[in-house]
């Protein structure tokens, strides 16, 4: 792997640089709380450092909602309509959030692609950014919080500016084509980013591997867990709308007026809706709330077999924007425990 | 390896509605053919899979295959009135044209099957993935042993496809093929009774060379797989085919994800059969 250093006074330049190449996206603190992955016009905006935004990065692969073709209902004809593949920059990617964006990968560029989200990834540009964990995270524990594919540039801090990674082709160009920005790396610049990574590790609190999560989930399928917190939940979705591997979406058919066209679209669905197994005749394979809870977090500690880790990244988000304070990460921890529940 | 083109993933043909064949009071069998020739040629489907039927301005429909993989160009559906896409299904004409893509999920594997007894065992509406099956059996006979379908519904007059298989009787008796009909609960009905493992001791197969394809509700898996264990079947060679709420047909939307944190299926794509040891290490999948 080739590294580079961007100095502090080169970051803006730098910024600058990538707007130039297409539609530059990255974290903007939105409200006194909150930030979100925003379009970037002044490059003075975007926050370094960052907790986490409230929507992931698959909403540019996968848009909240998507126009996939229209249709003439008279000829029985449709107009499909791919996403342009104008490319599109996403800066300060945190690395729970890269492998999150190739866990979607592995599911939508697989051997049946889909071609609105592989089209907008061939054309997107990923530059990571190293972050801290605050007390919501257990990418550690997930294998998630270091990534060693899945970004263009990765950009780790130093005191005075960034080590960078170098992860691809494009990656390598875009250093080729901004010399003036980067230069070579110093022994104290490798010691600065052993001391980053040394003092992020630590700073997690929880500690260790949840490779074997999946099995003592499964053994434990009855815990009283279960009962107990899907009661408090409001069946909002919000914890699936935030997940950044979250995919299920729900596909409608919007006719014109007069019948004679209209389009078809997809958009985002939760398995935490009760429509989300509902079938013709009534019948509803997931009818209570505890059945929907149950299932996402089995199917958040299922195994992606392109990453080696569980679907759920470990971000943190699904707690974090939780209205019912529901704490996912405990809930699992109490599993793992086998405790008893309250 | 190629690369697998992207445009074919959601690819839909057009096809036309040639004949519509009412089977009971809630099912009915559709006859389509491919409008483009080119696709007429090469489209192609093994038992078990599913094509996604789109009614442009209603919505999209999964349903399986129920005619014979050995007639291009053409398919049957057989189309239970269900739900809102379904009542606008029912009521297309000769002549009508729908989009379908497809087909997708994995099929039964038929070289499981093959230089064996085959064994159908249908409830329901499972008659109509097994009926592909079946005519694939009779259309290369000379690949299966002996032959038994045994199809089940709870009145005679709910029994999918129970004329043609009477039909059959000639036929039948010619090429090994024992034909089972029962209503499980009819009182009026002059046929056999009672559910499909009560019939297992009039098959014509061999249980230690026999290959099985089951189709119909959970609660028949799990009495068939007990009794047909006890009679020497081979787990290896009991296959179902389950039935979800297969949206896109892709492995992407994920309305038919099934199982939990070590075995995450999407039915659609890693099924929609399953082998015996599929179902007993998959909690919910019946």
């Amino acid at each position: 792997m080739r590294y580079v250093k961007l100095p502090k006074e080169k970051v803006y330049e730098f910024l600058e640089q990538l707007k130039s190449m297409g539609t530059l996206y990255g974290p903007k603190k939105i409200s006194e709380k909150f930030y979100d992955f925003r379009e970037i016009g002044d490059v003075k905006e975007v926050e370094f450092e960052y907790n986490r935004t409230i929507t992931p990065p698959r909403k540019f692969f996968f848009p909240e909602r998507e126009t996939v073709f229209t249709f003439d209902t008279v000829n029985v004809e449709i107009h499909e309509t791919l996403p342009t593949g104008d490319p599109i920059i996403i800066f300060g990617v945190h690395a729970c959030d890269i492998v999150g964006l190739r866990i979607m990968d592995s599911r939508f560029i697989d051997d049946q692609p889909d071609p609105y989200y592989q089209t907008r990834r061939e054309n997107g540009i990923i530059i990571g950014l190293s972050c801290l964990p605050d007390e919501y995270c257990f990418c550690s524990v997930r294998r998630t919080d270091f990534v060693d594919a899945g970004f263009d540039l990765f950009l780790h801090l130093l005191p005075d500016g960034y080590l960078v990674r170098v992860g691809t082709v494009t990656g390598h160009k875009l250093i080729e084509n901004s010399p003036e920005y980067f230069e070579e790396i110093s022994s104290e610049d490798k010691d600065n980013f052993a001391k980053f990574e040394a003092k992020r590790r630590s700073m997690f609190t929880v500690q260790g591997n949840w490779d074997d999560m999946r099995y003592r989930l499964e053994l434990h399928l009855d815990h009283p867990m279960y009962m107990r917190e899907s009661d408090k939940c409001l069946g909002c979705g919000n914890c699936t709308l935030t997940c950044p591997t979250c995919r299920c979406y729900e596909v409608k058919d919007l006719p014109t007026l007069d019948g004679a066209g209209g389009e078809r679209v997809r958009f985002w669905d939760s398995c935490q809706f009760r429509s989300h197994g509902l079938v013709a005749g009534g019948h509803n394979f997931r009818p209570t709330k505890k059945d929907r809870f149950l299932n996402r977090y089995q199917c958040k500690n299922a195994y992606c077999e392109t990453t080696t880790t569980a679907y759920c990244v470990g971000c943190g988000r699904c707690t974090y924007f939780c209205p019912a304070d529901i704490q996912f990460k405990e809930n699992l921890l109490e599993v793992y425990g086998f405790g008893g529940g309250a | 390896m190629s690369k697998p083109d992207p445009m074919k993933t959601y690819a839909t043909h057009k096809c036309r509605l040639l004949r519509v064949y009412g089977l009971t009071e809630h099912e009915k069998l559709f006859l389509f053919r491919f409008d483009d020739s080119e696709i007429a040629q090469s489209w192609r489907f093994m038992p078990g899979q599913f094509v996604e039927l789109s009614l442009l301005g209603h919505g999209e429909v999964p349903i399986s295959i129920c005619s014979s993989a050995r007639r291009m160009g053409f398919f049957e559906l057989c189309i239970r009135k269900a739900g809102r896409v379904t009542s606008e299904i029912h009521k297309l004409k000769p002549g009508d044209l729908v989009r379908i893509r497809g087909p997708y999920g994995n099929g039964f594997p038929m070289d499981r099957f093959y230089d064996r007894d085959l064994l159908l065992v249908a409830a329901g509406l499972g008659m109509a993935p097994l009926r592909s099956v079946f005519l694939y059996a009779l259309d290369n006979r000379w690949l299966f042993g002996n032959i038994t379908i045994i199809n089940s519904s709870k009145l005679g007059k709910e029994l999918l496809f129970a004329k043609e298989l009477k039909a059959m009787r000639d036929i039948a008796t010619a090429e090994n093929i024992e034909i089972i009909q029962t209503a499980t609960r009819d009182p009026d009905w002059g046929g056999l009774t009672g559910r499909a493992p009560m019939h297992l001791d009039k098959v014509n197969v061999d249980p230690t060379k026999c290959t099985a394809a089951l189709c119909g509700p959970p609660r028949m898996y799990k009495s068939m797989f007990e009794q047909m264990i006890a009679l020497g079947y081979d787990p290896r060679y009991i296959f179902v085919n389950l039935e979800r709420r297969m949206k896109c047909g892709v492995g992407k939307c994920g309305h038919c994800n099934i199982g939990t944190a070590t075995s995450w299926k999407y039915v659609c794509k890693d099924g929609p059969v399953f082998d015996y040891y599929d179902i007993i290490s998959i909690p919910g999948l019946i």
